[in-house]
């Protein structure tokens, strides 16, 4: 299961760093999530710059506490908290009346890939796949991209949502069913 | 089943949330229902693709990261990655922005060419040399280094060593490639980095203990004329075998180092207090790192960083490090100050500076007479 694989590469990674101080795995960790934290911190601070900055130094603090890094239990979903708790802050300060709802969290999904050889989609139904995502409201959105992209539980997302698990199921389930009615319908020009 | 339900049970399924029950289920409804079945496959097909990540932007990215980190002084240090720091040094002038990718394509690019540069600028004479001899004669390999020096090259099987000041190195028996185990023979300090390969053990030699690793970074201390001999391991593993004590081995983990006295030195102290503080130390102990405050690399592979460092350790003990630091010869004219306990922690520091600093701690009063230090 792709959860588990994600979820024991980084526990490992976690364990060298706190133990041996590994620098090779501190990069590796580095690789594995700046990525995908950096999508989300996007999605809240609008700007790709100020999510990288704060994505970076989440990562610092990981280090400097690499001796205490053992005791976090699940590390990918401590630091979407963390990168989320300092965009907040950072959007907070920017703006001193702004407040952040997940209503207004605007993540953007990888382009849909597949490789020449096991190309088992017509364009036509990856585009139409795109388009239906795009359309999405962002709510469903961003739980649909932690869902697939960051491989998250549905009680990790609503924590990290401050959300139910109920609203998780119902939100990927209307997602997916809108996707796959996509499918189904002509494509529709863009605009 | 409502349409609602099969919706739930399909994310549940994609999520790796479902029970066996609800895949059950899932698929038994399926099996009247195949145009859904269709745009199940067509979803599930799309949600197994993972996009591969950008390598070469996650690497620019991470060595501005790095060079973030330096300004913080928390930069991690690792003995992999002397050629990396290097490079992070050189792109300061780049800064945390990204308004262009190429910005992040040039960092990335010049941080190559300055790794290659510093790869290559720092093939010392000894190994091209050796890099030319034909492979079928056996040639005598060996590196050498003075005291005030120490060299950092690769050997034929790609491991890399760190050799300190006044020591050699005699590396014929690493081939590059073919079967057999790999030894080298050494006297004095060395950091080795091996390239690991189960097939082919690597064997240290030393003339008290020979260390056996398949792939490992560790320090092996043994200098002929120092109290003991040490083996400290970074990362990895290895097997310590004492040769005047056939048949033990001492496997040691990461952050670990093993410390024997040094035998033939042993009986030639006639000095009291030496004998007494022998009395108290086993011939053979396995005792961990030592690191200092905010640093990540420990005290006994501090060196590898051209850096002199000392904890807790007597004043005769940090005089021979010094002695091989800064080539010069330290006497004692005052017995006692041998056994005082310094801390200390050198890079660029002369030897007048670094022997003032000492002085801080505890009191003592100096000369230089060429390459000769008296202290009394």
């Amino acid at each position: 299961m792709p959860h588990q694989n994600l979820n024991n590469s980084v526990r490992d990674l976690q364990r060298r760093i706190a133990v041996y101080e590994d620098e090779a795995a501190y990069k590796e960790l580095f690789i594995l999530l700046f990525q995908s934290l950096t999508r989300f911190a996007e999605g809240i601070v609008q700007s790709k710059e100020t999510a990288e900055e704060i994505v970076s130094d989440v990562f610092i603090s990981i280090w400097n506490d690499r001796a205490k890094l053992n005791a976090i239990e699940n590390l990918q979903l401590y630091m979407f908290v963390a990168v989320k708790n300092n965009a907040v802050r950072k959007v907070k300060q920017l703006n001193r009346r702004a407040t952040v709802s997940i209503d207004q969290v605007n993540v953007e999904m990888d382009s849909l890939y597949q490789t020449p050889e096991e190309k088992l989609l017509s364009n036509e139904t990856v585009e139409k796949i795109e388009t239906a995502i795009n359309q999405l409201p962002q709510r469903a959105k961003l739980i649909l991209k932690l869902a697939k992209e960051d491989r998250m539980r549905y009680k990790d997302i609503a924590l990290l949502l401050n959300i139910s698990v109920k609203t998780v199921d119902n939100q990927l389930a209307i997602a997916l069913r809108r996707l796959a009615a996509a499918i189904s319908e002509p494509l529709r020009k863009k605009k | 089943m409502s349409k609602e339900k099969i919706w739930h049970l399909f994310s549940r399924k994609l999520s790796g949330e479902a029970s066996q029950e609800e895949l059950a289920e899932l698929s038994l409804y399926l099996e009247d229902h195949p145009n859904l079945k269709f745009q199940m496959d067509a979803l599930g097909h799309v949600w197994q693709q993972q996009n591969q990540p950008d390598r070469d932007y996650l690497e620019a990215t991470y060595l501005l990261h790095l060079n973030r980190m330096k300004k913080l002084g928390v930069e991690p240090r690792h003995a992999d990655d002397v050629a990396e720091a290097e490079t992070a040094e050189h792109v300061k002038t780049v800064s945390f922005l990204y308004r262009h990718k190429y910005m992040v394509a040039a960092a990335a690019f010049v941080a190559i060419f300055i790794a290659a540069f510093f790869v290559f600028s720092n093939r010392n004479p000894q190994t091209e040399m050796t890099a030319e001899a034909s492979p079928a004669q056996v040639k005598q390999q060996t590196v050498v280094t003075q005291y005030g020096t120490n060299k950092n090259f690769k050997l034929p099987d790609g491991s890399v060593v760190w050799l300190n000041a006044g020591s050699k190195l005699d590396f014929t028996n690493v081939s590059e490639t073919g079967d057999g185990t790999r030894e080298v023979y050494l006297t004095g300090e060395a950091f080795f980095d091996v390239v690991k390969n189960p097939k082919r053990p690597f064997i240290i030699h030393t003339s008290s203990i020979d260390v056996k690793v398949l792939g490992t970074k560790f320090n092996v201390k043994a200098y002929p004329n120092d109290k003991t001999v040490e083996t400290s391991l970074v990362q990895g593993s290895v097997e310590v075998f004492v040769k005047n004590r056939p048949g033990e081995k001492y496997l040691l983990k990461p952050n670990q180092k093993l410390v024997l006295l040094n035998e033939q030195e042993a009986p030639e102290i006639g000095k009291k207090t030496e004998i007494n503080k022998n009395a108290n130390l086993a011939i053979i102990a396995i005792k961990h790192l030592t690191y200092g405050k905010n640093d990540t690399l420990s005290i006994e592979t501090s060196w590898i960083r051209n850096k002199l460092e000392f904890k807790d350790e007597t004043f005769a003990e940090i005089a021979k490090k010094m002695e091989r630091w800064y080539d010069v010869t330290i006497t004692f004219k005052t017995r006692e100050l041998e056994t005082e306990e310094l801390n200390g922690d050198f890079s660029k520091e002369t030897l007048r500076q670094a022997l003032d600093a000492l002085r801080f701690t505890t009191n003592f009063n100096y000369k230089i007479d060429g390459k000769t230090v008296t202290i009394y």
